[in-house]
């Protein structure tokens, strides 16, 4: 049985399961980490949407073996009380409406505005290409990352 | 008109569990402690620590009810919003019929939910008055806290269990608006915290000890079976534990999700179909069915003076062909329930907009009784109707059962949703108008052909009402025209049908609209003006048993052109176009939308949108709403479900395009102030969206656009 070290929100957790799961599966049945959301399985709707050394990546796209000795971060690990700038502008803005997507756009935002301080409005159309919100909260995002400019480190 | 609304209430609805819920006799819990909870009625409770916990008995699935419904209890009972706690309904003999549909969340629960807070702020008044030994006049209530003569305070907490032993107040006075600190202020969303730190759950995050997960191999073709099957290589795959047949297919049960769906690949390739009766069905052949619908018999949803004879007469006659396709919810969270067997029934854990529904058929179908089958309302990852259909709620208790043991969770991936949606239906729609020799409308007709969504509510069976029902949006259209006939000829397909977000509005509205905008170009008219002429001095109209109020039609109208510069000079290649509609006689909208056409490109600027829905509860999720009901009209300029060989084209994200953050237009709502009852506010923003954004692409380049989705060549 393949087994594998997995770094997630600053744990070292060992794994035992195929190398191709994806690590979307591993987190939510394996790990229990049901914060990474399940949308499409087809990398173009960003629901599982977290952190792979600091990168956002789509978790249904990623294998086992290709996150293992990687950082994974999930939206449970972004912060220990909701108080990562991201999460506080999201809260601030009132963004989410029934909140399935939001995970994974809060996972993008947050990997956006670390390596983009002040990113303009074609950097964040760029950033939330492949993300979908069927409910419509766009208009918001926008304002959301814009509020949390300047303030990620 | 009887509307959606009457059917989702009449197939047992909103209204019974109110009713139900307002029998305000005080219920100690059995086998409470001393310090007891304090629960007047089914909606609230208040417990020792002073925390109140508020039962909503609608489904949250993004249109805010878990904030604006507590909202209402939490003015009456004058609570520390901080001190509260939400939980979801679940169906029985407090709670019957419940349904989360028809934008009817916040008006069918306004009175109530405010009455309950209220009952409950009198008793708990009257408790820390006998306690005072004061009178209850003398009491108030701020904050969690009864305050008496010279500021003495007594926490809510402290005062449940005497409260408990009160007679219940029978007729308790409800507050006044200029009273409310609460309600018509902006309140965020009560879950923003748990939605942000990844703690909310969905129906798909469900985990109960010993959960199992499965995905059913169901055929492409909606009704077909699995003729022949091998499931060695399904079994193969690590983790899989069973494979067994389901009512719906074959359902390859695991230890995780991953692996159900390794298995269910490796099962569909060994498994052989029967079709069906559907298998030949496409979208071609129904087009041309629905096209010869158009001058066939129909049914009739209204008729206003002699429309043949007025077309007959008229000077000139335009005629047009409107087309609007199936279209699939869509909902990022993929449908999923858990279920698990119990020695004496089951439970079952699901994200469902029809909980009652959900929890009647699925006992039918394993033969229990309702009261067997305990259902726990789950968070929804999108509804927009879907969630209405009770398909996979009593498919996970089949397949449940069918495992045996514990919990099991079905899960459908992105193409089953696609594949096994109940769709909003394809139509063509046949307008004509009679213009006299001034130039006026003389006579409109309205032919809609499609299949009937109410046929596929009601099981197969046609309602009296299905061609009014049908014809919403069509037949309450709010001009005054002296002769004027909507009606439905139905074309019967297999694909399952449902409600959609806006419903028969948008198709509907989307070809009314937009056709009234070609007569007042061929009128030489301003579309605004033509509007406004046409509703006239018109008060309170009726349409069969729904009635609208037509002044705060052509108010949202104005407010809408005005703030949107109706009439201003534009830069050139965009084009400014309006729409409006009183939903349900309810809630009465109007938008404008700003485009451009340069080079074969549609952009969408700014959607302005004024509304009066009466009170706004909580301005905040109405302004999340119009957005909202504006991004899901949208998208439906560009997407589509076809069907050939009786399955879809479609299976995922990449080939039905919903709008994505670079697409979103600039959004300005303005609420028009009201102090009419609450209506609802979901759907009317959606069925007007598309027409304002077509009737401002004809502006901009003179391209009148009949049909959708818009591909690329519909601006060459």
């Amino acid at each position: 049985m393949p087994s594998y070290q997995l770094t997630v929100n600053g744990r070292v957790r060992p794994v035992d399961a195929e190398a191709d799961t994806p690590l979307l599966w591993i987190l939510r049945d394996t790990l229990g980490l049901t914060g990474t959301k399940f949308g499409c399985g087809q990398g173009v709707c960003g629901s599982c949407t977290v952190h792979l050394d600091g990168q956002a990546v789509k978790s249904c796209q990623r294998s086992l073996k290709e996150a293992a000795g990687h950082a994974v971060i999930t939206v449970e690990g972004l912060s220990k009380d909701g108080s990562h700038p991201v999460q506080k502008a999201w809260i601030a803005e009132d963004v989410a409406q029934c909140g399935y997507c939001q995970p994974g756009m809060i996972m993008t935002a947050a990997a956006l505005l670390k390596r983009n301080a002040h990113p303009t409005d074609g950097d964040i159309e760029e950033a939330f290409a492949d993300h979908v919100c069927r409910c419509g909260t766009y208009p918001r995002i926008r304002k959301a990352v814009k509020r949390a400019a300047g303030s990620v480190k | 008109m009887t509307s959606r609304r009457d059917f989702l209430k009449v197939s047992g609805a909103a209204g019974a569990g109110l009713v139900l819920g307002l029998h305000l006799e005080a219920k100690p819990r059995p086998g409470a402690a001393a310090k007891a909870e304090f629960r007047p009625n089914a909606y609230l409770t208040v417990k020792p620590d002073g925390t109140v916990r508020i039962t909503v008995p609608k489904t949250e699935m993004g249109q805010g009810v878990r904030t604006a419904l507590p909202l209402a209890v939490a003015e009456e009972m004058d609570l520390d919003w901080s001190k509260i706690e939400v939980v979801n309904a679940q169906p029985g003999p407090e709670f019957k019929g419940m349904q989360t549909g028809g934008s009817t969340s916040v008006s069918s629960t306004w009175t109530p939910l405010r009455k309950a807070g209220a009952t409950a702020r009198e008793m708990l008044k009257a408790a820390a008055a006998a306690q005072w030994k004061v009178g209850a006049d003398q009491c108030r209530t701020e904050k969690g806290f009864v305050v008496g003569p010279g500021g003495k305070k007594l926490g809510f907490g402290d005062l449940a269990e005497a409260a408990a032993k009160l007679p219940v107040p029978k007729d308790p006075a409800l507050k006044k608006p200029a009273d409310y600190h609460l309600l018509g202020k902006r309140t965020p969303r009560f879950d923003g915290p748990a939605i942000v730190t990844g703690k909310a759950i969905f129906g798909l995050d469900v985990r109960r000890p010993g959960q199992r997960f499965a995905a059913v191999l169901r055929c492409e073709v909606p009704g077909g079976q699995p003729k022949t099957w091998d499931d060695t290589r399904a079994k193969a795959v690590r983790g899989v534990k069973a494979v067994l047949k389901v009512p719906t297919g074959l359902a390859v049960i695991a230890d995780n999700t991953w692996a159900a769906f390794k298995g269910r690949e490796a099962l569909a390739l060994t498994t052989t179909w029967d079709e069906g009766p559907a298998k030949d069905f496409n979208s071609g052949a129904l087009e041309e069915k629905m096209r010869a619908a158009l001058t066939g018999p129909a049914d009739e949803a209204r008729r206003e003076g002699d429309v043949d004879k007025a077309l007959a007469a008229a000077a000139k006659v335009l005629e047009a062909e409107y087309a609007f396709p199936y279209q699939a919810h869509a909902t990022v969270e993929p449908m999923n329930t858990v279920v698990q067997m119990q020695a004496e029934g089951a439970e079952m854990w699901t994200g469902s907009q029809s909980p009652n529904r959900a929890q009647e058929r699925a006992a039918a179908a394993l033969g229990l009784k309702p009261e067997q089958m305990k259902v726990n309302v789950a968070l929804i990852g999108g509804g927009f109707g879907r969630r209405l259909g009770t398909d996979f709620s009593t498919e996970a208790a089949q397949v449940a059962k069918a495992a045996g043991g514990g919990p099991v969770q079905v899960v459908w991936d992105r193409e089953d949703d696609f594949r096994h949606d109940l769709y909003q239906p394809a139509t063509l729609h046949r307008m004509r108008a009679g213009l006299d020799t001034s130039g006026a409308i003389s006579a409109w007709a309205h032919r809609i052909a499609g299949p009937a969504v109410l046929r596929s509510w009601m099981e197969g069976q046609k309602s009296p009402a299905q061609a009014s029902v049908e014809a919403n949006g069509a037949l309450d259209i709010p001009y005054a025209l002296p002769a004027l006939r909507v009606d439905f000829a139905e074309v019967e397909a297999p694909p399952p049908l449902g409600w959609w977000r806006g419903i028969e509005i948008v198709p509907n509205v989307f070809a009314r609209e937009c056709f009234l905008d070609e007569v007042a170009h061929a009128q030489g008219k301003d579309p605004l003006q033509l509007r406004l002429d046409l509703m006239g001095d018109r008060g309170v109209v009726k349409f069969g048993r729904e009635e609208a109020d037509i002044r705060r039609l052509k108010k949202v109208l104005q407010v809408a052109a005005e703030k949107a510069g109706w009439g201003r000079k534009l830069p050139v290649g965009h084009g400014l176009g309006l729409a409006c509609h009183a939903y349900d006689g309810r809630t009465y909208a109007a938008e404008v939308a700003e485009v451009s056409v340069e080079k074969g490109q549609l952009r969408i600027h700014k959607v302005t949108c004024a509304v009066d829905c009466g009170f706004a509860v909580n301005p905040a999720g109405l302004e999340a709403q119009v957005e909202g009901g504006i991004a899901f009209g949208l998208s439906a300029l560009f997407s589509q479900i076809t069907w050939e060989k009786g399955r879809t084209v479609q299976t995922g994200f990449h080939d039905f395009p919903v709008l994505r953050l670079a697409d979103m237009p600039a959004i300005e709502t303005h609420v028009v102030p009201s102090s009419e009852a609450p209506s609802g506010m979901g759907e009317p923003p959606v069925p007007l969206a598309i027409p304002a954004v077509l009737n401002a692409v004809f502006a901009a380049a003179g391209k009148r656009i009949r049909r959708l989705p818009l591909g690329l060549d519909s601006f060459k």
